[in-house]
């Protein structure tokens, strides 16, 4: 069945019993092929398919989903009666159409969602990895390719292409192992080659670790480090739910400097990234979204429950993962920008990447983490690597104290984000 | 081209949701999924398609995405074998009560109760969540093998934050099972939540360093999860992505260490058939201390050996992977105050905030929720933000006493993408000079 023709029943068919009604929609293919120790081991192909309903009535909203097209109509039934429990609140309506001028680079017209492509990009990591005494110990690459579309029962329909194109690569010799990945809309800005070097060199690199005594030191933490740590404890407490909630450490701290002033921190959801887009998951048109301006924070991220609740307006944050029922409050591109500059030129210990970001506290910003490919580094060149120590901190600190931001933005998950330099921070070694 | 084997799994269900914040139910619903995954092993590897609904009854439909799996298969180049296994299914626990026969009102009101529980002076937020999966399984391969069967998850989380003069800290417990439903009488959880979050509003910070420390259950639960479940599934031997690679038979642990992955038994990672159609059964990992068995699939039975096949999990509308379903570590004869005494000065480590393994490198990482100082074989003064990382082969000899009061907690493992339920436990276990992660000086 047509999705339009679907999604204009179920609106029509929604209506008869709600104020509102709005469809979600998602459709995609997507390839992907597993190396397994240096070959292709297994080929995946994936077509997926989901509608998400919700449904308002006085204010109440209701949500179901499904990926059985013939079964609309119970989902719809689902969605009426999760409103009906739902604690009304006020609400003041879906958003209208709009006409949107502003483009988002979300697809790339060139990217081929075929096994043949992914087999070519997995060719390129191994002879990347080649370049180091390595074994491999898996990866892959995946393509796809993606149409989302939101409807409303105020006229609303935009539907929009996404593309992506992944690898990764993780190398093993003796027990070091290296990891590295790169992800993009567009095929062009993926170099497979370089993401297999990376992992082998880490890899290699770690050979000998030496052991470092409890202490602080200078670091450097990688892009997807400090994409880590800022996307467990920041990404969460810039969300107005959780302000509004009284679980935000930056809750009543707008117009403070609360980062280093060399430090701005924004949404740009018209910038190549992975959630470039036009339009938020709710339908209102999206915006740059300016969170910390030269280290002085600015707003907070609202979907429309969350803004109609507590007085404040949308600021187009709304994302879903996948065709989840009811979208939640999140960033589409993340940006971590500020002067640039070289940071590895004085001597520091350069942090890969954490082990175990997750378990951060993420009201506190308190964390203490494994660190994963650490290495000395001075005038740019890589040194001594170091087996095994811990990094503890608080981010909400780390960053009113920075020491400088690299020259190297790379896209990690929904952030855009340098290497960032830290000097004096407390190291737990043996 | 005819696929030297083919199998395909459809996993059609329910997921019911509530969600209550700060007194608001944000959402109560239900939504449905119906998926396939269809394997075909080309004359190397695995092809794989993925599909939402499959009509399993048309042959023509069959045909098609079996075809198109084998032309998947096409590129790979990784000969894989499949060792025989015994097929099969275990009868699913009855369900004490089904969750169906409970309205979605009445599971919001119980829910609500284990919310407004954790409302305790100086609690700034409570916020809770029930999660209830109906799972219809229907597996066959072209061996002949078939089986169905059906199975209900039903728990919930409460989490509760504190604050005073801008300190925030924060409480949670979950209970999660496969054998009924589960929101009853369960309010002392929530308050239970809260009073953690409270106490941590006094607790100091932990300093980090080489100590003695104690894992109550449920972390030493966790660490027998990351450190060893990990580390000994067959997919990352195979890869040698992993320390234990290579070491059966050799004494990796103290004396008296048995570790041990069993899908039969009722708990919250129970798997009545795997994602390959074997009858799963126990695996002892590790028996006193020697390393005795990896977890498998056929797959990587065959190319790895050492184990038996059973192991294989998939989420719905992934294909399966080697994991963990319950893991644990069998009861030593120590008491809890035989295990403080004998620790005489370091950390009791409470609780899990979650952790992550390298297994390659044979690191590992976790976060207690809190912990206590001991001194002289007592507890004292309770300390947060407390981690324990260290490396999974010196841990294990690290080991000086195993307690006598195993119980096992619910919860959820992430492995390439896909989440499934599982459940791990252990006893109190007293680790000599653990590596302890804290901010405190």
């Amino acid at each position: 069945m047509k999705a339009e023709f679907l999604i204009d029943d179920i609106i029509r068919e929604g209506e008869r019993s709600a104020d509102e009604v709005e469809v979600f929609f998602t459709e995609g293919r997507s390839i992907s092929a597993e190396i397994k120790q240096s070959i292709i081991g297994t080929a995946e192909e994936s077509r997926g398919w989901r509608i998400a309903i919700r449904t308002i009535k006085d204010g109440r909203i209701g949500v179901s989903s499904t990926g059985d097209p013939g079964r609309w109509k119970e989902c719809l039934a689902a969605a009426l009666a999760s409103g009906r429990i739902a604690t009304p609140q006020d609400w003041h309506g879906l958003p209208k159409p709009t006409n949107m001028t502003s483009t988002a680079p979300s697809s790339d017209p060139d990217l081929i969602v075929e096994p043949e492509r992914a087999s070519a990009f997995i060719a390129g990591l191994l002879e990347g990895a080649a370049e180091y005494p390595v074994d491999v110990a898996g990866g892959g690459a995946d393509l796809s390719r993606s149409y989302i579309a939101i409807a409303n029962s105020n006229g609303v329909r935009y539907g929009m292409e996404r593309t992506y194109a992944g690898v990764s690569l993780e190398a093993i010799r003796e027990q070091s192992t290296g990891y590295e990945f790169m992800a993009s809309p567009f095929a062009a800005d993926i170099d497979p080659r370089w993401v297999g070097e990376q992992a082998a060199f880490l890899a290699s690199h770690s050979v000998g670790g030496k052991d470092i005594a409890t202490g602080h030191y200078d670091l450097i933490l990688s892009p997807v480090a400090a994409a880590q740590l800022i996307g467990t404890v920041l990404v969460p407490a810039l969300s107005g739910r959780n302000v509004q909630a009284g679980r935000s450490h930056l809750a009543g701290k707008i117009g403070e400097q609360c980062a280093d002033e060399m430090l701005s921190i924004y949404d740009d959801p018209f910038t190549r990234g992975m959630g470039s887009t036009c339009w938020d998951a709710e339908g209102v048109p999206a915006r740059r979204l300016d969170y910390i301006s030269d280290g002085v924070l600015q707003c907070f991220a609202y979907d429309l429950k969350t803004a109609y609740r507590y007085g404040e307006e949308s600021t187009a944050s709304a994302v879903r993962s996948g065709g989840e029922g009811s979208p939640s409050i999140g960033v589409h591109n993340l940006v971590v920008d500020g002067p640039r500059t070289t940071v590895d030129d004085a001597r520091a210990i350069f942090i890969n990447s954490v082990v175990g970001a997750h378990t951060a506290n993420p009201f506190s910003g308190d964390f203490s983490l494994e660190i994963s490919n650490a290495y000395w580094v001075e005038d740019g060149e890589p040194g001594d690597p170091i087996r095994t120590a811990m990094f503890a901190g608080n981010v909400f600190e780390m960053l009113t104290g920075i020491a400088g931001l690299g020259n190297d933005s790379r896209i990690v998950g929904r952030l855009i984000i340098p290497s960032i330099r830290l000097n004096n921070q407390q190291i737990i070694g043996k | 081209m005819e696929p030297r084997y083919y199998d395909i799994r459809c996993v059609r269900g329910e997921i019911t949701s509530v969600e209550i914040d700060n007194g608001v139910i944000e959402s109560a619903g239900t939504s449905f999924f119906d998926k396939a995954v269809v394997r075909a092993l080309g004359p190397a590897g695995w092809g794989i398609l993925t599909l939402d609904h499959v009509d399993l009854g048309s042959r023509r439909a069959r045909n098609d995405i079996i075809a198109a799996a084998m032309r998947l298969a096409g590129i790979t180049e990784d000969r894989v074998d499949l060792a025989p296994a015994p097929h099969g299914v275990l009868a699913s626990p009855p369900l004490r009560e089904d969750p169906r026969n409970v309205d979605l009102e009445e599971k919001t009101r119980l829910l609500a109760e284990i919310e407004s529980a954790a409302r305790l002076p100086e609690v700034v937020n409570t916020r809770a969540r029930y999660t209830e999966g109906i799972d219809q399984v229907r597996f066959l391969d072209s061996s002949g093998n078939e089986a169905s069967y059906e199975i209900v998850r039903s728990g919930f989380s409460v989490l509760a934050v504190a604050s005073r003069n801008g300190m925030m800290q924060m409480g949670s417990e979950r209970d999660h099972i496969s054998t009924g439903f589960n929101l009853r009488n369960k309010q002392e959880l929530g308050r239970k939540a809260a009073e953690t979050a409270v106490a941590l509003l006094d607790a100091g910070l932990a300093k980090g360093g080489a100590v003695n420390a104690v894992l109550d259950p449920e972390l030493a639960g966790v660490f027998t999860h990351e450190a060893v479940g990990h580390a000994s599934e067959g997919d990352l031997i195979r890869e040698g992505n992993s320390v234990l690679k290579g070491r059966i038979g050799e004494t990796i642990g103290a004396p008296g260490l048995v570790i041990v992955d069993d899908p039969s038994l009722p708990e919250f990672g129970f798997d009545p058939v795997d994602a390959e159609g074997v009858a799963p059964g126990r695996t002892e990992i590790i028996r006193d201390g020697v390393l005795t068995a990896y977890l498998h699939s056929r797959e990587t039975l065959a190319s790895v050996g050492d184990g038996i096949a059973g192991h294989a999990r998939a989420e719905h509308g992934a294909p399966p992977q080697v994991r963990m379903s319950n893991t644990f570590i069998e009861n030593g004869d120590a008491t809890r105050d035989e295990i403080l005494a004998e620790c005489r000065d370091g950390i009791l480590l409470i609780g899990s905030r979650g952790g992550q393994v390298d297994p390659g490198r044979g690191v590992f990482q976790f976060n207690a929720e809190f912990g206590y100082l001991i001194e002289n074989g007592e507890t004292t003064r309770m300390v947060r933000d407390v981690s324990l990382s260290g490396e999974i082969l010196k841990t294990l000899h690290d080991i000086a006493l195993i307690g006598n009061d195993r119980k096992m907690h619910p919860g959820y493992c992430g492995k390439g993408g896909q989440t499934v339920p599982v459940s791990d436990g252990a006893p109190h276990l007293l680790l000599r000079n653990a590596m302890v992660g804290g901010r405190g000086s």
